[in-house]
């Protein structure tokens, strides 16, 4: 039971960092405050997945030792950590802080307009804008 | 509202773990991930791309197109910004 649980429980920290961001886009009225679980999100996608990539034992980072100047050998492919969830999540953490920006400029447009980041505010507001307008 | 949200956060978050029970143990050098295609890339890395760094090797020259296409991504973020937040002489406060 023990091996199961140090075998598992790193997966479910990544669970419930999940369950936080999820809880924190769905319940939170304040904008600002979604968009940071919308990170938080992510967040948990990428240790799960660079926690994938992961060796136990005498491993080294996905760098070759004695690469250049010792002529040709052979790299065992045990002695290092898998490289290609740590690539794959250099282009995923590319693609969050593309997100993250266009959010954050959309956010001071609303702020602007509004002067305020509450949704329901905001919802009253545009909806009284739209009954002087009739 | 938010106890349907915490229902559903919780259901969702459950589903996840009962879905980790079939994943391989933390660190197993054996697991499918760490044993069917990347020991191909730590062994050929440096003599097909003379690069010692793998995550480098992988990034810049096996997905070198990808690479491109991430910079266009990170491009039109950045157009889509300053796009957005420019001072327009001729709008007034919209």
């Amino acid at each position: 039971m023990l091996d199961f649980i140090i075998a598992k429980y790193n997966f479910w920290i990544y669970v419930v960092l999940m369950m936080i961001g999820l809880f924190a886009m769905l319940a939170k009225r304040n904008l600002v405050k979604k968009l940071i679980g919308m990170n938080i999100f992510q967040t948990a996608i990428i240790l799960y997945y660079v926690s994938i990539g992961v060796k136990k034992g005498k491993v080294h980072v996905p760098i070759l030792v004695g690469a250049h100047g010792h002529g040709e050998h052979l790299f065992k492919a045990a002695d290092y950590l898998n490289p290609l969830p740590h690539v794959l999540m250099l282009t995923a953490i590319v693609v969050s802080i593309a997100t993250t920006g266009v959010a954050l400029a959309v956010l001071i447009l609303i702020y602007r307009r509004y002067n305020t980041l509450n949704e329901d505010e905001i919802i009253e507001l545009r909806q009284a804008e739209q009954e002087a307008e009739v | 509202m938010k106890v349907i949200i915490l229902i559903f956060v919780i259901l969702s978050g459950g589903l996840l773990i009962y879905g980790t029970m079939d994943m391989p143990a933390w660190g197993d050098p054996n697991s499918p991930a760490n044993t069917y295609v990347s020991p191909l890339y730590i062994e050929e890395a440096y003599s097909k791309t003379e690069t010692p760094n793998i995550v480098s090797a992988v990034l810049a020259d096996y997905r070198g197109y990808d690479t491109m296409g991430e910079t266009t991504v990170i491009f039109t973020a950045a157009l889509i910004c300053a796009l957005l937040l420019r001072k327009n002489s001729d709008d007034d406060e919209a």
